[in-house]
């Protein structure tokens, strides 16, 4: 069963959290951030290409207008591929493991595994970041030597930053399942 | 002991530090107004060139300026960052004893983990 609703994100733009449950153990969280708008792309390419068609005007060198175009084509890759992320799910299967996958605009993804044992608990943390303070959801990681302490931070969710009522949702989520770990009897 | 009263020593050092201050002050402005010949006549040759008179404000008001800006940065690069575990604990919580527990007594200060926290905002009561 699925169930979508509307957030917005720390800067105010909207996003979707789609919560899916595969089974009793096995749920699926997926955050989808705003597609690339036609205004903001004709906006930036425009702006580009005026500034380009006014350094031409001053230096009457051709090369600048075909540069420009190049720039623009090539920036643009750059940005679907490696830099928009459309989509950030969580998939957090009971006994198995939690798996953090991120998808760009260009069709690439890219997935993260972490095995149950490894993981001590997930929680809102309040951090500051870039002169705010932001709430975010992080997977604490534990060594298994050591399981009263913490060795690893991993923050999901990082460029759809959802605001604090979305991540109580997937913080409520994700306990259920992870609290059925200390009922079901540890099978090693 | 260490008190923050007027004492007839403080006064002193205060006054020492007045006069000496003029005197740098009125010692910068003959060297940075009174032309070179006068100085010279006078026999006052090795004092260091005029330009100094004008460059090293300048470079200290530059240096303040750009300190602004330098402790800007620092604080910005000494906050940890998001996936660090300096967010969540330190060192003085990680070696924390802790105090058992007694009946009818207000719980011993301690700094509570983040799940119990979370728990305790998060989850609704049940």
């Amino acid at each position: 069963m699925a169930e979508e609703r509307r957030f917005r994100s720390a800067a105010g733009l909207p996003i979707a959290l789609r919560r899916r449950q595969h089974s009793a153990s096995c749920r699926e969280l997926a955050l989808r951030g705003p597609r690339l708008q036609l205004r903001s792309l004709s906006a930036a390419t425009s702006a580009v290409w005026l500034a380009a068609y006014g350094l031409f005007a001053v230096s009457e060198n051709s090369m600048v207008l075909s540069a420009a175009i190049f720039i623009t084509l090539i920036g643009l890759i750059i940005y679907l591929h490696f830099v928009k992320i459309d989509q950030e799910s969580l998939l957090v299967i009971g006994s198995l493991g939690i798996q953090v996958t991120s998808s760009y605009a260009s069709g690439k993804e890219s997935t993260t595994f972490i095995e149950m044992g490894r993981v001590k608990d997930v929680v809102i943390n309040e951090a500051i970041h870039m002169q705010k303070v932001i709430y975010y959801l992080c997977i604490l990681l534990q060594d298994p030597e050591d399981p009263q302490g913490v060795s690893e931070v991993v923050p999901l969710f990082q460029s759809s930053k959802p605001r604090l009522d979305c991540l109580i949702e997937v913080y409520r989520s994700c306990q259920e399942i992870l609290e059925q770990r200390k009922t079901a009897p540890q099978s090693n | 002991e260490n008190s923050p009263a007027p004492l007839p020593e403080r006064a002193i050092y205060g006054f020492a530090l007045f006069l000496g201050s003029w005197f740098g002050f009125i010692l910068y402005l003959i060297w940075a107004y009174i032309p070179e010949s006068w100085l010279f006549s006078l026999g006052l040759t090795y004092w260091p060139q005029k330009y100094w008179a004008v460059a090293l404000p300048v470079y200290l008001l530059v240096a303040v300026g750009i300190g602004y800006i330098l402790l800007f940065g620092i604080n910005m690069m000494s906050t940890a960052p998001l996936n660090s575990t300096h967010t969540i604990t330190d060192n003085f919580a990680k070696k924390q004893q802790q105090k058992k527990f007694q009946e009818e007594a207000i719980p011993a200060l301690r700094d509570i983990p983040i799940s119990e926290v979370n728990r305790m905002f998060f989850l609704p009561e049940r």
